[in-house]
């Protein structure tokens, strides 16, 4: 039996569909995504239906989420960081969604494909710059040009720029390698269990071991399915404070 | 005893309000493991190679395609900002790591014992 731990990131069409020439067939990846908006709007307008003033268990973990990111946005970007608030959360509830569904065994892991991330990235990216252009006009590019002589502009000016084209890529790589290999080790040390139980006699037995590992792999990836989400929420923050304030909030 | 209420409640508060303005300053984020450190430096250098030579490849291109042949000058030259700029990334990832350290102690075991 081959078992090949690359397998689990296989995107499989459900329901195949080819338009001018594309493939846009409905995939597992896609079907993974719509799961996972669906559950997060189900479970914060569930959650926040009844609108105790003492709020259920269910109610308060909707609050804590919606205080976590307003606390973090507060402290990153400030007042008037919030308005960016709604976009932020919707970001940091899909990745984290995404991550914890993809920790159902058997399930598919949304963000383990940079295709993704990197969209995710991008409208980060993307929104940063608008809304540094329109708040500061051209002059949103001082945030290329930092205070030196001018001999030294012709070298920093390119590496501010190069350093500033790498944010969609070390925050969408980040997202994506990390729930690549936490997935990967997870299905390896699965193998090994598969190997052992069936090689009969004492190596049977050796089979807990790797078993044993997979518990405690599974928490920690627990963990960083949710330190990934606030990863990217925490950068997303910080990247659209740059464009706020530019220099001067250093 | 009706009449201790109001005083013992405002004494509630004013413990919260205490609690809560020695937690204000230590926002709710959970500190960075080894692991995401080493991973989030990792990544930004590595990505700042990227992009450095995907910008010189793409100059070369640009100018081969009004016949000048730049090739392989700029991905060199680039590559090396790229290397530059990674570097930079890492050194103010770093910097940001050591104000966030810096600015949130780790809670001492007194401040649990008071609450």
């Amino acid at each position: 039996m081959a078992m090949n731990p690359m397998e689990q990131f296989a995107i499989k069409p459900i329901v195949p569909l080819h338009i001018g020439g594309y493939d846009v067939s409905f995939t597992n990846q896609s079907l993974l995504m719509v799961l996972v908006a669906l559950a997060a709007s189900l479970f914060l307008t569930l959650a926040m239906s009844k609108r105790s003033l003492v709020p259920s268990r269910t109610q308060s973990m909707a609050e804590m989420s919606y205080e976590f990111v307003a606390n973090m946005m507060q402290s990153s970007t400030g007042e008037d960081g919030l308005r960016f608030f709604p976009f932020v959360f919707t970001i940091f509830v899909f990745v984290l969604f995404s991550n914890f569904f993809g920790m159902i065994p058997g399930s598919f892991t949304v963000t383990s494909q940079i295709a993704v991330t990197f969209s995710l990235a991008s409208l980060v990216i993307l929104t940063v710059i608008v809304t540094g252009f329109v708040k500061h006009g051209f002059g949103f590019l001082k945030l290329f040009v930092p205070k030196a002589p001018w001999y030294l502009l012709i070298l920093l000016v390119p590496i501010e720029v190069i350093s500033f084209l790498t944010r969609p890529i070390s925050l969408s790589v980040r997202l994506f390698a990390n729930m690549l290999a936490g997935h990967t080790m997870l299905a390896v040390f699965g193998g090994f269990v598969v190997l052992l139980g069936g090689a009969g006699g004492v190596l049977s037995l050796l089979s807990i071991a790797p078993m044993a590992l997979i518990v405690a792999i599974m928490l920690l990836e627990l963990l960083v399915a949710f330190l990934q989400a606030y990863v990217f929420a925490i950068l997303t923050c910080i990247y659209l404070n740059e464009a706020l304030h530019l220099h001067d909030s250093h | 005893m009706a009449a201790q209420e109001p005083e013992k409640l405002r004494e509630l508060g004013k413990r919260l309000d205490d609690v809560q303005k020695r937690n204000a300053g230590r926002a709710a984020r959970p500190p960075p493991t080894q692991m995401g450190i080493a991973s989030r430096f990792a990544t930004e250098l590595g990505a700042a190679l990227l992009v450095g030579g995907a910008f010189g490849w793409g100059l070369d291109w640009l100018f081969g395609h009004f016949g000048i042949h730049t090739r392989p000058l700029f991905i060199v030259v680039f590559f090396v900002l790229g290397a530059v700029a990674g570097i930079r990334n890492v050194m103010r990832a770093a910097s940001e790591l050591n104000a966030e350290i810096a600015a949130h102690p780790a809670p001492s075991a007194k401040d649990d014992e008071e609450n």
